[in-house]
């Protein structure tokens, strides 16, 4: 389908910093930390005490109907409408089979409450797992539509289904990188021609006890318990591991036609996608950073521009020593040293890692920075490291003066994605 | 856009460890539905699912520590892209890397109660009671530290593209039911759109386990039928009450054209179309016309540029509930219209179980393999005529049939449609 372009219509936000756009943007470029001490469940005796969590959790007219709503539904539905809201589309006549749903959408274990009796029950006769034991309890003790709404794709039925989008519906988790991922594929979709226009995004949560514990475990998390919102610190020294997040970002992404033909502001442009796997292994980053450096190339060449044309980076910048280490450098290799390279900055300082919803809140800090000619902050970043000497827009918000933004997300398992936006002419 | 063929395919099937094996036994009818071994279901309503017996993954993963990481999904996933892999002769000739990427679907990887058995003990307060603090400070303690790798549903993609240094496009797609259907049409978009030269394609699941097992039975979606095992899964027949919890993985190789043309590899049929849907009706229930599922064949049909007289096979959803048998025949009829009467369908569930996000790839596999053998392998257990469901469903044999084009459907439990066309190759 030659001809067709991909613009950004709509945006919708809910983060650790609250709910909306305007009101996560206002809190970005302030530099606020939504990072604070766990109270979603008594997390007293965890090594990491800490996370950034949404509170309170929105209200989604879905309570009425749907029991057991999973908390990544409940965030796709909150960000989503406000996306179709933002574009204009509440009560249009878009044609509604034209419209999709791509979503990078995790859910994280919180089974193990629900699950304990029957556990509990399998193990009454000591070390072995009496499984018969288990199935009779279970059948005592288990909510099954709780288990069916923790389903992954559960987020882009009923965002599809309380829209009424009745066109292409996916749902992927390719871990960190799984909103980037949704955005790149449904603009894909639409320069293909099966749809018009999509909703396109992630929404995640793992902040639930298993998650915390086994993320711990691995290594991932930064555990400064003391000062919550000094723990994440994404391309500073001290920087010791992640924190998670949750929260979903949502886009309307529409044809450029569609788009002009209904009168829709435009925001930005979706003009590149990129996607790699790095081959290393499931657990780092692969050191040379070829994968990461692989996608922003091929989102370069995708967008036709050079490196010189991008005027800001959202980095993924998670604050782990290997990522940040891993990500400043293949940067370096395409864009230069300082002085050269653009501006570079990681609003998971601010929000924690959003893992299948990061990239697509991400995306939209690009869009509202290109939007409003203003790069938001990494807050934290005090202490250079020598390893990582771009500039990362230190702590302070900044003007700026620049035509397109690139959006990078790196999986956990070695899954890259980066997207690139240019500003909207008007 | 250029044109993108299959040149191999590897499969783990309760019916057979290899592709070949799994393809004869599901054209002579042989079902793979047997009592649960792998763990005691006691008294337990639901007494029998497709799993996979006597696999050793150990033939396809050397390093024993990668194994740890991976649960049987994965070992399933891997196992079965290692065997597309040597079936498509890259083995030993690997594709360039950058262009060389891996599409799965997957889905919710099931807590394993035994190995949270000894951490929920350790939590346990004197009055038997879960104690969160307790497992902060004794529970947590008794897990396998990286028991995380295990659950993260991308990593069936992550070790097969690290295991065949595979380092383009790489996606895990999790749209329950038709999640691998929707893998090898995302496969096959990045294909034809140019940003690969070679893909692995398709799925890895496993549900039978405990807690997976309970849940679908409260939920009413399998069958709890006293019939002999083999039995149990029948659809499209008039006594259909549910489907069996089955396990498993397909891969297929996906090539653009002129890829597979210079390295000389045998082609076996073409993709041509692919399309998806969403129901927008009740989030646990297909819409009962159909409406969805129409969509989704009508507009793969559209991407293939064919009408459905061109159709000679759809390798059928057919789950072996009451509600998707009739809605697919409805759905069938809509967009077939007169065709309908003489397209054979045919549900391969009915000897392997729902194998969930692997049941796309899977079928897929199926359709290629008819194209191949010029054959289409039966609806078992299709004993008495539904008058919901009057179609062609090749009941129990197997027939001959010069295949040229074939559909292939996956419906999701949420309402989540997809399906794809493949077709005779010729050059």
């Amino acid at each position: 389908m030659t001809g067709r372009r991909v613009v950004v219509t709509g945006l919708g936000l809910v983060t650790p910093l609250g709910v909306g756009v305007a009101r996560n943007w206002e809190a970005m470029l302030a530099g606020e930390s939504g990072v604070g001490p766990i109270t979603r469940f008594d997390a007293s005796t965890m090594g990491v005490r800490i996370a950034a969590e949404v509170r309170p959790l929105p209200d989604v007219p879905e309570d009425a109907t749907v029991p057991h709503l999973g908390i990544h539904s409940r965030f796709a539905l909150v960000a989503g409408r406000e996306a179709w809201a933002d574009a204009g589309l509440d009560g249009s006549r878009l044609e509604r089979d034209r419209v999709g749903v791509f979503l990078g959408s995790g859910k994280g274990i919180s089974e193990l409450e629900w699950l304990v009796e029957a556990v509990r029950a399998s193990r009454a006769r000591g070390d072995a797992t009496d499984f018969a034991a288990f199935l009779r309890a279970g059948l005592e003790t288990f909510l099954p539509q709780r288990r069916s709404e923790e389903d992954y794709a559960m987020s882009g039925a009923h965002l599809a289904a309380g829209l009424g989008a009745r066109g292409p519906n996916w749902v992927c988790i390719t871990a960190c990188a799984a909103g980037n991922h949704a955005l790149g594929e449904a603009y894909e979709a639409i320069l293909r021609g099966e749809a018009d226009a999509a909703l396109a995004g992630g929404t995640h949560s793992q902040i639930d006890l298993m998650s915390l514990s086994g993320y711990t475990s691995l290594g991932a998390l930064s555990a400064r318990n003391e000062a919550p919102a000094k723990a994440s610190r994404p391309f500073d020294r001290r920087r010791d591991g992640f924190i998670l997040g949750e929260g979903a970002g949502i886009v309307v992404l529409e044809e450029r036609e569609h788009a002009r033909r209904r009168g829709a502001r435009v925001r930005a442009e979706m003009v590149g996608y990129g996607n790699t796997a790095d081959c290393y292994r499931v657990t780092d980053p692969r050191p040379d950073g070829l994968g990461a450096e692989n996608a922003m190339r091929r989102a370069l060449a995708d967008a036709g521009l050079a490196p010189g044309d991008i005027g800001y980076i959202n980095a993924h910048g998670t604050s782990t020593q290997q990522n940040d280490r891993m990500e400043s450098d293949a940067i370096k290799r395409i864009f230069g040293g300082r002085g050269e390279a653009p501006p570079v900055s990681s609003t998971k300082s601010m929000i924690g890692h959003l893992i299948a919803a990061a990239g697509a809140v991400e995306a939209i800090a690009c869009i509202r920075a290109l939007e409003t000619q203003t790069l938001p902050p990494t807050i934290n970043y005090e202490n250079p490291d020598p390893d990582c000497d771009l500039d990362y827009v230190p702590r302070e918000a900044r003007a700026a003066s620049f035509e397109h933004a690139m959006n990078n997300s790196f999986g956990f398992g070695g899954q890259n994605i980066v997207t690139v936006f240019r500003r909207s002419a008007g | 856009m250029g044109r993108v063929v299959v040149t191999g395919f590897g499969a783990v099937a309760p019916n057979g460890l290899d592709a070949e094996s799994f393809w004869k036994a599901t054209v002579e009818g042989r079902s793979g539905v047997a009592p649960i071994e792998s763990f005691d279901v006691g008294g337990f309503p639901v007494r029998v699912a497709g799993e996979v017996r006597g696999f050793d993954a150990r033939a396809y993963v050397s390093n024993p520590k990668s194994l740890k990481v991976m649960g049987k999904n994965i070992r399933f996933g891997v196992a079965a892209a290692h065997m597309a892999m040597e079936n498509a002769g890259l083995k030993d000739a690997p594709p360039d890397p950058t262009r060389f990427g891996v599409t799965m679907g997957s889905g919710i990887v099931p807590t394993d109660i035994e190995e949270i058995g000894d951490a929920v003990v350790a939590s346990l307060d004197e009055a038997g009671k879960f104690d969160i603090r307790r497992f902060g400070e004794e529970g947590q303690k008794r897990l396998f530290p990286l028991w995380l790798l295990k659950h993260l549903p991308n990593m069936v993609a992550a070790h097969i593209s690290i295991l065949h240094n595979a380092q383009g496009p790489n996606n895990t797609i999790t749209t329950a039911c038709s999640a691998s259907t929707q893998a090898i049409g995302e496969a096959f978009r990045i294909l034809a759109r140019g940003d690969a030269d070679v893909m692995l394609a398709g799925g890895s699941d496993s549900r039978i386990d405990p807690l997976s097992l309970v849940a679908y039975t409260l939920l009413g979606a399998v069958s709890v039928a006293p019939r002999p095992p083999e039995k149990v899964s029948r659809p499209f027949d008039r006594d259909r009450d549910g489907f069996v919890l089955g396990e498993g993985a397909a891969v297929v190789v996906l090539e653009t054209e002129e890829h597979a043309r210079r390295r000389g590899a045998g082609i076996l049929a073409e993709v041509v179309g692919y399309g998806s849907s969403f129901d927008a009706y009740g989030i646990t229930k297909p819409e009962p016309e159909g409406r969805g599922a129409a969509q989704a064949m009508e507009r793969t049909l559209r991407d293939a540029r064919m009408a459905p007289a061109e159709i000679d096979y759809i390798s059928a959803h057919g789950t072996s509930t009451l509600l998707n048998d009739k809605m697919e025949t409805l759905a069938v009829k809509t967009v077939f219209g007169e065709a309908a009467r003489k397209v054979p369908l045919s549900s391969i569930k009915s000897m392997i179980g729902h194998l969930i996000g692997a049941a796309g790839a899977v079928e897929f596999l199926v359709s290629v393999l008819a194209i191949r053998d010029g054959v289409i392998p039966p609806t078992i257990n299709l004993e008495h005529p539904d008058p919901d469901c009057d179609l062609d469903y090749v009941p129990n044999a197997a027939r001959r049939l010069r295949v040229r084009a074939a559909l292939s459907n996956s419906f999701g439990f949420g309402g989540q449609n997809a399906a794809l066309i493949v077709r005779e190759y010729a050059p």
